[in-house]
Protein backbone atom coordinates (compact mmCIF):
# COMPACT_ATOMS: atom_id res chain seq x y z
CA UNK A 1 0.00 0.00 0.00
CA UNK A 2 1.39 3.16 -1.19
CA UNK A 3 2.01 5.74 1.96
CA UNK A 4 0.13 9.00 1.67
CA UNK A 5 1.40 10.76 4.92
CA UNK A 6 4.38 9.98 6.81
CA UNK A 7 5.01 11.97 10.13
CA UNK A 8 8.61 12.28 11.45
CA UNK A 9 9.19 13.04 15.64
CA UNK A 10 6.56 15.35 14.39
CA UNK A 11 6.02 18.49 17.85
CA UNK A 12 4.36 21.36 18.46
CA UNK A 13 5.36 23.55 21.80
CA UNK A 14 2.88 26.34 22.31
CA UNK A 15 5.20 28.22 25.13
CA UNK A 16 5.24 26.10 27.74
CA UNK A 17 2.59 23.73 26.28
CA UNK A 18 3.58 20.85 24.20
CA UNK A 19 0.97 20.20 21.81
CA UNK A 20 2.24 17.60 19.80
CA UNK A 21 4.96 15.26 21.08
CA UNK A 22 7.50 13.56 18.91
CA UNK A 23 4.32 12.31 16.69
CA UNK A 24 5.61 9.84 14.45
CA UNK A 25 2.83 7.76 11.90
CA UNK A 26 2.09 6.73 8.80
CA UNK A 27 -1.25 7.17 6.70
CA UNK A 28 -1.80 4.91 3.62
CA UNK A 29 -3.19 6.13 0.51
CA UNK A 30 -6.78 5.91 0.45
CA UNK A 31 -7.31 4.76 3.96
CA UNK A 32 -9.49 6.95 6.05
CA UNK A 33 -8.04 7.46 9.71
CA UNK A 34 -9.37 8.17 12.35
CA UNK A 35 -7.76 10.23 15.43
CA UNK A 36 -9.02 10.23 18.29
CA UNK A 37 -8.67 11.76 21.79
CA UNK A 38 -10.11 14.20 24.77
CA UNK A 39 -10.03 17.83 24.24
CA UNK A 40 -6.61 19.25 24.00
CA UNK A 41 -5.04 15.55 22.89
CA UNK A 42 -3.28 17.10 19.44
CA UNK A 43 -5.52 16.35 16.94
CA UNK A 44 -6.13 19.44 16.11
CA UNK A 45 -3.08 20.99 16.18
CA UNK A 46 -1.39 17.85 14.12
CA UNK A 47 -4.25 18.29 11.35
CA UNK A 48 -2.94 22.44 11.02
CA UNK A 49 0.54 21.31 10.76
CA UNK A 50 -0.41 18.48 8.11
CA UNK A 51 -2.54 21.29 6.18
CA UNK A 52 0.67 23.53 6.68
CA UNK A 53 -1.47 26.10 8.86
CA UNK A 54 1.18 25.56 11.58
CA UNK A 55 4.82 25.76 11.49
CA UNK A 56 5.94 22.27 13.51
CA UNK A 57 8.37 23.28 16.15
CA UNK A 58 10.79 20.43 15.27
CA UNK A 59 9.70 17.18 13.15
CA UNK A 60 8.53 17.20 9.41
CA UNK A 61 5.87 15.30 7.63
CA UNK A 62 6.05 14.07 3.92
CA UNK A 63 3.05 14.14 2.11
CA UNK A 64 3.33 12.04 -1.19
CA UNK A 65 6.93 12.71 -0.90
CA UNK A 66 6.70 16.56 -0.04
CA UNK A 67 7.77 17.83 3.12
CA UNK A 68 5.05 20.08 4.99
CA UNK A 69 8.67 22.72 5.89
CA UNK A 70 9.77 23.21 2.21
CA UNK A 71 7.47 22.20 0.01
CA UNK A 72 4.11 24.45 0.58
CA UNK A 73 2.57 24.81 -2.65
CA UNK A 74 3.17 21.43 -3.78
CA UNK A 75 1.19 19.95 -0.62
CA UNK A 76 -1.57 22.87 -1.29
CA UNK A 77 -1.98 21.43 -4.72
CA UNK A 78 -3.38 17.87 -3.21
CA UNK A 79 -5.10 18.90 0.11
CA UNK A 80 -8.07 20.48 1.53
CA UNK A 81 -9.22 20.94 4.35
CA UNK A 82 -12.63 20.96 6.49
CA UNK A 83 -12.32 22.58 9.94
CA UNK A 84 -14.70 22.35 12.91
CA UNK A 85 -16.14 25.76 12.84
CA UNK A 86 -18.06 25.85 9.05
CA UNK A 87 -16.11 27.55 6.45
CA UNK A 88 -18.88 29.01 3.80
CA UNK A 89 -19.22 32.28 2.22
CA UNK A 90 -22.30 33.13 4.32
CA UNK A 91 -24.28 35.49 2.12
CA UNK A 92 -23.69 32.91 -1.19
CA UNK A 93 -25.80 30.84 -2.38
CA UNK A 94 -24.76 27.48 -2.07
CA UNK A 95 -24.43 27.23 -6.07
CA UNK A 96 -22.41 30.34 -5.95
CA UNK A 97 -20.07 29.09 -3.06
CA UNK A 98 -19.42 25.98 -5.31
CA UNK A 99 -18.51 28.21 -7.91
CA UNK A 100 -16.37 30.56 -5.86
CA UNK A 101 -14.18 27.39 -4.66
CA UNK A 102 -13.94 25.95 -7.81
CA UNK A 103 -12.95 29.54 -9.49
CA UNK A 104 -10.24 29.91 -6.86
CA UNK A 105 -8.87 26.02 -7.23
CA UNK A 106 -8.06 27.40 -11.12
CA UNK A 107 -10.86 25.26 -12.45
CA UNK A 108 -11.95 26.03 -15.79
CA UNK A 109 -15.68 26.50 -17.04
CA UNK A 110 -16.11 22.95 -18.07
CA UNK A 111 -14.39 21.46 -15.26
CA UNK A 112 -16.45 23.79 -13.04
CA UNK A 113 -19.41 22.19 -14.39
CA UNK A 114 -18.51 18.96 -13.89
CA UNK A 115 -17.38 19.36 -10.38
CA UNK A 116 -20.35 21.30 -9.61
CA UNK A 117 -22.75 18.40 -11.22
CA UNK A 118 -20.40 15.59 -9.18
CA UNK A 119 -20.20 17.49 -5.68
CA UNK A 120 -24.25 18.49 -6.09
CA UNK A 121 -25.20 14.68 -6.87
CA UNK A 122 -22.90 13.56 -4.31
CA UNK A 123 -23.95 15.82 -1.07
CA UNK A 124 -27.15 16.05 -2.64
CA UNK A 125 -27.24 19.64 -2.42
CA UNK A 126 -30.05 20.07 -5.75
CA UNK A 127 -32.62 21.17 -3.56
CA UNK A 128 -30.72 23.92 -1.32
CA UNK A 129 -28.98 25.08 -4.32
CA UNK A 130 -30.39 28.52 -4.47
CA UNK A 131 -30.57 28.83 -0.99
CA UNK A 132 -28.28 31.11 0.63
CA UNK A 133 -25.55 29.90 3.03
CA UNK A 134 -26.87 31.36 5.97
CA UNK A 135 -29.82 30.42 5.79
CA UNK A 136 -29.45 26.69 5.46
CA UNK A 137 -29.36 24.44 8.72
CA UNK A 138 -26.58 23.64 10.98
CA UNK A 139 -26.44 20.08 9.30
CA UNK A 140 -26.90 21.80 5.63
CA UNK A 141 -24.03 24.26 6.61
CA UNK A 142 -22.06 21.81 7.27
CA UNK A 143 -22.28 19.35 4.84
CA UNK A 144 -21.92 21.90 2.52
CA UNK A 145 -18.30 23.32 4.23
CA UNK A 146 -17.23 19.47 3.77
CA UNK A 147 -18.87 19.67 0.38
CA UNK A 148 -16.25 22.57 -0.56
CA UNK A 149 -13.16 21.18 0.65
CA UNK A 150 -13.56 18.34 -1.76
CA UNK A 151 -14.24 21.06 -4.71
CA UNK A 152 -10.84 21.14 -5.21
CA UNK A 153 -10.44 17.41 -6.26
CA UNK A 154 -8.19 16.69 -3.27
CA UNK A 155 -6.12 13.93 -2.69
CA UNK A 156 -6.39 14.20 1.17
CA UNK A 157 -8.86 15.19 2.97
CA UNK A 158 -8.65 16.73 6.75
CA UNK A 159 -12.13 16.57 8.37
CA UNK A 160 -11.61 18.36 11.91
CA UNK A 161 -14.40 17.12 14.06
CA UNK A 162 -17.26 16.86 11.33
CA UNK A 163 -20.17 16.30 12.90
CA UNK A 164 -19.25 18.31 16.18
CA UNK A 165 -22.81 20.05 17.43
CA UNK A 166 -25.04 18.17 15.01
CA UNK A 167 -27.99 16.65 15.60
CA UNK A 168 -28.16 12.75 15.44
CA UNK A 169 -29.69 13.01 12.42
CA UNK A 170 -27.51 15.59 11.15
CA UNK A 171 -24.83 13.33 12.10
CA UNK A 172 -25.44 10.01 10.65
CA UNK A 173 -26.66 11.99 7.53
CA UNK A 174 -22.83 13.13 6.96
CA UNK A 175 -21.48 9.16 7.42
CA UNK A 176 -23.22 8.12 4.76
CA UNK A 177 -21.62 11.14 3.09
CA UNK A 178 -18.16 10.39 4.46
CA UNK A 179 -18.71 6.71 3.74
CA UNK A 180 -19.38 6.97 0.11
CA UNK A 181 -16.01 9.21 -0.16
CA UNK A 182 -14.40 6.45 1.64
CA UNK A 183 -11.33 4.82 -1.06
CA UNK A 184 -11.29 7.76 -3.38
CA UNK A 185 -9.16 9.25 -1.25
CA UNK A 186 -6.97 9.21 1.79
CA UNK A 187 -9.27 10.75 4.86
CA UNK A 188 -7.86 12.08 7.94
CA UNK A 189 -10.96 12.35 10.57
CA UNK A 190 -10.08 13.71 13.71
CA UNK A 191 -13.28 13.24 16.11
CA UNK A 192 -14.08 12.29 19.93
CA UNK A 193 -17.31 11.02 19.18
CA UNK A 194 -16.01 6.88 19.70
CA UNK A 195 -18.81 5.71 17.18
CA UNK A 196 -18.05 7.70 14.73
CA UNK A 197 -14.60 6.48 14.74
CA UNK A 198 -16.12 2.83 14.76
CA UNK A 199 -18.58 3.47 12.15
CA UNK A 200 -16.15 5.33 9.17
CA UNK A 201 -12.46 4.25 9.83
CA UNK A 202 -10.25 1.62 8.72
CA UNK A 203 -7.27 2.60 10.66
CA UNK A 204 -7.43 4.42 14.42
CA UNK A 205 -4.65 6.65 16.61
CA UNK A 206 -5.25 7.64 19.98
CA UNK A 207 -3.82 10.78 21.30
CA UNK A 208 -3.52 11.58 24.35
CA UNK A 209 -1.24 15.15 25.57
CA UNK A 210 0.15 15.21 22.14
CA UNK A 211 1.29 11.79 22.41
CA UNK A 212 -0.07 9.23 20.20
CA UNK A 213 -0.99 6.14 22.11
CA UNK A 214 -2.14 4.06 19.94
CA UNK A 215 -2.00 3.11 16.05
CA UNK A 216 -4.07 0.12 14.57
CA UNK A 217 -7.42 -1.51 13.20
CA UNK A 218 -10.43 -1.32 15.59
CA UNK A 219 -9.78 -5.20 15.73
CA UNK A 220 -5.96 -4.75 17.01
CA UNK A 221 -7.52 -1.84 19.68
CA UNK A 222 -10.61 -4.67 20.93
CA UNK A 223 -7.47 -7.13 20.73
CA UNK A 224 -5.05 -5.38 22.85
CA UNK A 225 -7.57 -3.88 25.32
CA UNK A 226 -10.18 -6.89 25.90
CA UNK A 227 -12.77 -4.69 24.81
CA UNK A 228 -15.29 -5.11 22.30
CA UNK A 229 -16.58 -1.46 21.36
CA UNK A 230 -14.19 1.70 20.83
CA UNK A 231 -15.29 3.79 23.65
CA UNK A 232 -14.29 1.30 25.88
CA UNK A 233 -10.91 0.49 24.39
CA UNK A 234 -10.50 4.00 24.40
CA UNK A 235 -11.18 4.64 28.07
CA UNK A 236 -8.91 1.81 28.72
CA UNK A 237 -6.04 2.89 26.68
CA UNK A 238 -6.87 7.02 27.71
CA UNK A 239 -7.15 5.88 31.49
CA UNK A 240 -5.31 2.50 32.16
CA UNK A 241 -8.16 1.27 32.75
CA UNK A 242 -9.41 3.68 36.00
CA UNK A 243 -12.27 4.95 34.54
CA UNK A 244 -13.89 1.75 33.73
CA UNK B 1 0.73 36.65 -12.37
CA UNK B 2 -1.90 35.78 -14.59
CA UNK B 3 -3.18 33.55 -11.79
CA UNK B 4 -2.94 36.33 -9.32
CA UNK B 5 -5.04 38.66 -10.90
CA UNK B 6 -7.75 35.97 -11.48
CA UNK B 7 -7.63 34.60 -7.94
CA UNK B 8 -7.75 38.60 -6.67
CA UNK B 9 -10.97 39.25 -9.25
CA UNK B 10 -12.29 35.95 -7.82
CA UNK B 11 -11.98 37.54 -4.13
CA UNK B 12 -13.30 40.68 -5.04
CA UNK B 13 -16.44 39.52 -6.59
CA UNK B 14 -17.25 37.78 -3.23
CA UNK B 15 -16.34 40.17 -1.38
CA UNK B 16 -18.56 42.66 -3.15
CA UNK B 17 -21.34 40.22 -3.04
CA UNK B 18 -21.19 39.26 0.76
CA UNK B 19 -21.10 42.98 0.95
CA UNK B 20 -24.20 44.26 -1.16
CA UNK B 21 -26.29 41.36 0.54
CA UNK B 22 -25.79 42.89 3.65
CA UNK B 23 -28.65 45.65 4.58
CA UNK B 24 -26.80 47.19 7.08
CA UNK B 25 -24.22 47.74 5.14
CA UNK B 26 -26.10 49.72 2.20
CA UNK B 27 -28.02 51.84 5.09
CA UNK B 28 -24.42 53.06 6.56
CA UNK B 29 -22.78 53.46 3.58
CA UNK B 30 -25.53 54.91 1.25
CA UNK B 31 -28.81 55.71 3.08
CA UNK B 32 -27.37 57.01 6.43
CA UNK B 33 -24.78 59.47 5.37
CA UNK B 34 -27.40 60.77 2.27
CA UNK B 35 -30.29 61.26 4.76
CA UNK B 36 -27.49 63.58 6.92
CA UNK B 37 -26.60 65.25 3.70
CA UNK B 38 -30.10 66.35 2.84
CA UNK B 39 -31.14 66.56 6.50
CA UNK B 40 -27.71 69.20 7.33
CA UNK B 41 -28.57 71.48 4.72
CA UNK B 42 -31.89 71.81 4.90
CA UNK B 43 -31.30 73.00 8.74
CA UNK B 44 -28.12 74.99 8.64
CA UNK B 45 -27.36 75.68 5.29
CA UNK B 46 -28.19 79.46 5.95
CA UNK B 47 -27.02 79.63 9.19
CA UNK B 48 -23.36 78.59 8.68
CA UNK B 49 -20.86 78.38 5.26
CA UNK B 50 -20.17 74.83 6.88
CA UNK B 51 -23.36 73.54 5.43
CA UNK B 52 -23.45 74.95 2.22
CA UNK B 53 -23.43 72.27 -0.19
CA UNK B 54 -19.87 73.10 -1.83
CA UNK B 55 -18.50 72.22 1.83
CA UNK B 56 -21.39 69.39 2.99
CA UNK B 57 -20.99 67.42 0.02
CA UNK B 58 -17.14 66.50 -0.06
CA UNK B 59 -17.59 66.36 3.25
CA UNK B 60 -20.59 63.59 3.61
CA UNK B 61 -18.25 61.85 0.71
CA UNK B 62 -15.46 61.73 2.91
CA UNK B 63 -17.43 60.72 6.13
CA UNK B 64 -19.69 58.03 4.40
CA UNK B 65 -16.21 56.26 3.83
CA UNK B 66 -15.38 56.05 7.39
CA UNK B 67 -18.05 53.32 7.49
CA UNK B 68 -16.50 51.33 5.00
CA UNK B 69 -13.61 50.97 7.27
CA UNK B 70 -15.94 49.24 9.38
CA UNK B 71 -17.67 46.86 6.85
CA UNK B 72 -14.58 45.51 5.76
CA UNK B 73 -13.57 45.20 9.39
CA UNK B 74 -16.74 42.94 10.11
CA UNK B 75 -16.70 41.06 6.90
CA UNK B 76 -12.76 39.94 7.30
CA UNK B 77 -13.48 39.40 11.21
CA UNK B 78 -16.59 36.88 9.89
CA UNK B 79 -14.11 35.57 7.42
CA UNK B 80 -11.50 34.24 10.21
CA UNK B 81 -13.96 33.38 12.94
CA UNK B 82 -15.99 30.94 10.51
CA UNK B 83 -12.71 29.28 9.18
CA UNK B 84 -13.67 30.56 6.01
CA UNK B 85 -10.07 31.91 5.48
CA UNK B 86 -8.66 29.29 7.06
CA UNK B 87 -9.77 27.39 4.09
CA UNK B 88 -9.08 29.81 1.99
CA UNK B 89 -5.23 29.74 3.64
CA UNK B 90 -5.01 25.60 2.37
CA UNK B 91 -5.43 27.15 -1.47
CA UNK B 92 -2.77 28.66 -3.40
CA UNK B 93 -4.15 32.32 -2.59
CA UNK B 94 -0.99 34.82 -1.17
CA UNK B 95 -1.63 37.47 1.70
CA UNK B 96 -1.08 40.08 -1.08
CA UNK B 97 -3.95 38.39 -3.16
CA UNK B 98 -6.66 38.62 0.39
CA UNK B 99 -5.59 42.11 0.70
CA UNK B 100 -6.16 43.23 -2.72
CA UNK B 101 -9.31 41.50 -2.82
CA UNK B 102 -10.88 42.90 0.00
CA UNK B 103 -9.49 46.18 -0.93
CA UNK B 104 -10.98 46.82 -4.55
CA UNK B 105 -14.14 44.68 -3.51
CA UNK B 106 -14.80 48.38 -1.78
CA UNK B 107 -13.65 50.55 -4.63
CA UNK B 108 -16.91 50.56 -7.11
CA UNK B 109 -18.91 50.70 -3.30
CA UNK B 110 -16.90 54.14 -2.58
CA UNK B 111 -17.09 55.00 -6.39
CA UNK B 112 -20.90 54.43 -6.05
CA UNK B 113 -21.12 56.68 -2.67
CA UNK B 114 -19.11 59.69 -4.20
CA UNK B 115 -21.90 59.91 -7.70
CA UNK B 116 -24.87 59.55 -5.11
CA UNK B 117 -23.67 62.24 -2.93
CA UNK B 118 -22.26 64.45 -5.11
CA UNK B 119 -25.14 64.17 -7.56
CA UNK B 120 -27.96 64.67 -5.07
CA UNK B 121 -26.33 67.54 -3.71
CA UNK B 122 -26.03 69.19 -7.60
CA UNK B 123 -30.00 68.33 -7.48
CA UNK B 124 -30.02 70.22 -4.44
CA UNK B 125 -27.70 73.04 -5.35
CA UNK B 126 -27.14 73.29 -8.77
CA UNK B 127 -23.74 75.90 -8.49
CA UNK B 128 -22.03 72.73 -7.76
CA UNK B 129 -22.00 71.27 -10.49
CA UNK B 130 -18.70 71.83 -12.55
CA UNK B 131 -15.97 69.90 -14.06
CA UNK B 132 -13.91 69.80 -10.20
CA UNK B 133 -16.86 67.44 -9.72
CA UNK B 134 -15.11 64.59 -11.42
CA UNK B 135 -11.76 65.70 -10.42
CA UNK B 136 -13.24 65.20 -6.37
CA UNK B 137 -15.17 62.07 -7.31
CA UNK B 138 -11.99 60.70 -8.61
CA UNK B 139 -9.85 61.63 -5.89
CA UNK B 140 -12.23 60.44 -3.38
CA UNK B 141 -11.22 56.76 -4.38
CA UNK B 142 -7.67 57.72 -2.99
CA UNK B 143 -9.17 59.17 -0.02
CA UNK B 144 -10.86 55.65 0.32
CA UNK B 145 -7.98 53.88 0.43
CA UNK B 146 -7.39 55.07 3.81
CA UNK B 147 -10.12 53.65 5.57
CA UNK B 148 -10.12 50.22 3.39
CA UNK B 149 -6.56 49.81 5.00
CA UNK B 150 -7.92 50.66 8.65
CA UNK B 151 -10.44 48.34 7.91
CA UNK B 152 -8.26 45.66 6.78
CA UNK B 153 -6.28 45.97 10.20
CA UNK B 154 -9.23 45.97 12.37
CA UNK B 155 -10.43 43.33 10.51
CA UNK B 156 -6.89 41.37 10.68
CA UNK B 157 -6.49 42.12 15.48
CA UNK B 158 -10.37 42.20 15.89
CA UNK B 159 -12.61 39.64 16.87
CA UNK B 160 -16.01 39.56 14.77
CA UNK B 161 -17.70 41.36 18.42
CA UNK B 162 -15.24 43.95 19.23
CA UNK B 163 -14.69 45.41 15.69
CA UNK B 164 -18.32 47.58 15.74
CA UNK B 165 -17.16 49.36 18.56
CA UNK B 166 -13.25 49.90 17.50
CA UNK B 167 -14.43 50.81 14.12
CA UNK B 168 -16.97 53.67 15.47
CA UNK B 169 -13.44 55.48 17.18
CA UNK B 170 -12.72 55.68 13.56
CA UNK B 171 -15.86 57.18 12.39
CA UNK B 172 -16.24 58.98 15.54
CA UNK B 173 -12.36 60.29 14.65
CA UNK B 174 -13.79 61.20 11.21
CA UNK B 175 -16.76 63.10 12.90
CA UNK B 176 -15.14 65.37 15.25
CA UNK B 177 -11.62 65.26 13.89
CA UNK B 178 -12.37 66.63 10.30
CA UNK B 179 -14.15 69.85 11.65
CA UNK B 180 -16.74 69.11 8.91
CA UNK B 181 -19.63 69.26 11.62
CA UNK B 182 -18.67 72.49 13.20
CA UNK B 183 -16.40 75.69 12.88
CA UNK B 184 -12.77 74.75 14.07
CA UNK B 185 -11.82 78.35 14.12
CA UNK B 186 -13.30 78.84 17.60
CA UNK B 187 -10.84 75.90 18.94
CA UNK B 188 -7.54 76.17 20.40
CA UNK B 189 -4.29 76.67 18.34
CA UNK B 190 -2.78 73.44 19.63
CA UNK B 191 -5.74 71.24 19.21
CA UNK B 192 -6.04 72.54 15.38
CA UNK B 193 -2.50 71.91 14.77
CA UNK B 194 -3.42 68.01 16.20
CA UNK B 195 -6.61 67.81 14.10
CA UNK B 196 -3.83 68.75 10.48
CA UNK B 197 -1.63 66.36 11.05
CA UNK B 198 -4.18 63.98 10.95
CA UNK B 199 -5.42 62.14 7.82
CA UNK B 200 -9.57 62.98 8.79
CA UNK B 201 -9.04 66.21 8.17
CA UNK B 202 -6.99 66.19 5.47
CA UNK B 203 -8.70 63.79 3.60
CA UNK B 204 -12.11 66.22 3.82
CA UNK B 205 -9.93 69.54 2.67
CA UNK B 206 -8.66 67.52 -0.38
CA UNK B 207 -12.06 66.70 -1.71
CA UNK B 208 -13.38 70.54 -0.11
CA UNK B 209 -10.71 72.09 -2.07
CA UNK B 210 -10.71 69.95 -5.13
CA UNK B 211 -14.63 70.47 -5.52
CA UNK B 212 -14.51 74.43 -4.30
CA UNK B 213 -10.86 75.37 -6.52
CA UNK B 214 -7.14 75.28 -5.52
CA UNK B 215 -6.00 78.81 -4.41
CA UNK B 216 -2.41 78.14 -2.68
CA UNK B 217 -1.34 74.44 -4.53
CA UNK B 218 0.86 73.07 -1.87
CA UNK B 219 -1.12 74.01 1.38
CA UNK B 220 -4.66 73.28 -0.41
CA UNK B 221 -3.96 69.98 -2.55
CA UNK B 222 -0.09 68.85 -2.43
CA UNK B 223 -0.26 68.43 1.29
CA UNK B 224 -3.31 67.08 2.67
CA UNK B 225 -2.21 64.62 -0.08
CA UNK B 226 0.95 63.71 0.97
CA UNK B 227 -0.65 62.85 4.35
CA UNK B 228 -3.37 61.53 3.45
CA UNK B 229 -0.99 59.01 1.69
CA UNK B 230 1.81 58.41 4.23
CA UNK B 231 -0.97 57.58 6.53
CA UNK B 232 -2.58 54.78 3.84
CA UNK B 233 0.91 53.48 3.13
CA UNK B 234 1.76 53.26 6.85
CA UNK B 235 -1.75 51.41 7.69
CA UNK B 236 -1.41 49.59 4.79
CA UNK B 237 2.13 47.94 5.35
CA UNK B 238 1.02 47.56 9.00
CA UNK B 239 -2.11 45.54 7.88
CA UNK B 240 -0.09 43.20 5.41
CA UNK B 241 2.44 42.20 8.30
CA UNK B 242 -0.56 41.72 10.76
CA UNK B 243 -2.21 39.66 7.83
CA UNK B 244 0.42 38.03 7.03
CA UNK B 245 0.89 36.91 10.91
CA UNK B 246 -2.36 35.84 11.38
CA UNK B 247 -1.64 33.92 8.11
CA UNK B 248 0.98 31.65 9.79
CA UNK B 249 -0.27 31.66 13.12
CA UNK B 250 -3.32 29.97 11.88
Amino acid sequence: METAIKINNLTKVYKDITAVDNLNLEIYDGELFALLGVNGAGKTTTIKMLATLTKPTSGDALIFDSSILKDEDKIKEVIDVSMQETAIARKLTVEENIDFYAKLSGQSNEELQETKEKIIESFELSKVLKKQASKLSGGWQRKLSIALALVSKPKILFLDEPTLGLDVIARRELWKTINELKGKMTIILTTHYMEEAEALSDRIGIMKDGKLLFVGKKEELFEKTGKNNVEDAFIEIVSGGELL
Amino acid sequence: MKQSLSRIFILMKRNIKEILRDPLSLIFTLAMPLFMEILFYLLFHKLTAQFEMKYLAPGIVVFAQSFIALFVGLLIAVDRSTSFLTRLYVSKTKSFEFIFGYALSIVPIVFVQSILFFLVGGIIDASIFSISMIYAILLSLVTSLFFIGIGILLGTICSEKSIGGISSIVIAGQSVLSGMWFPIEGLGEGMINFMNCLPFRNATLLIQNTMNGINDTFNDFVLPLIIVLAYTIVVFIVAIIMFKKKMKDK
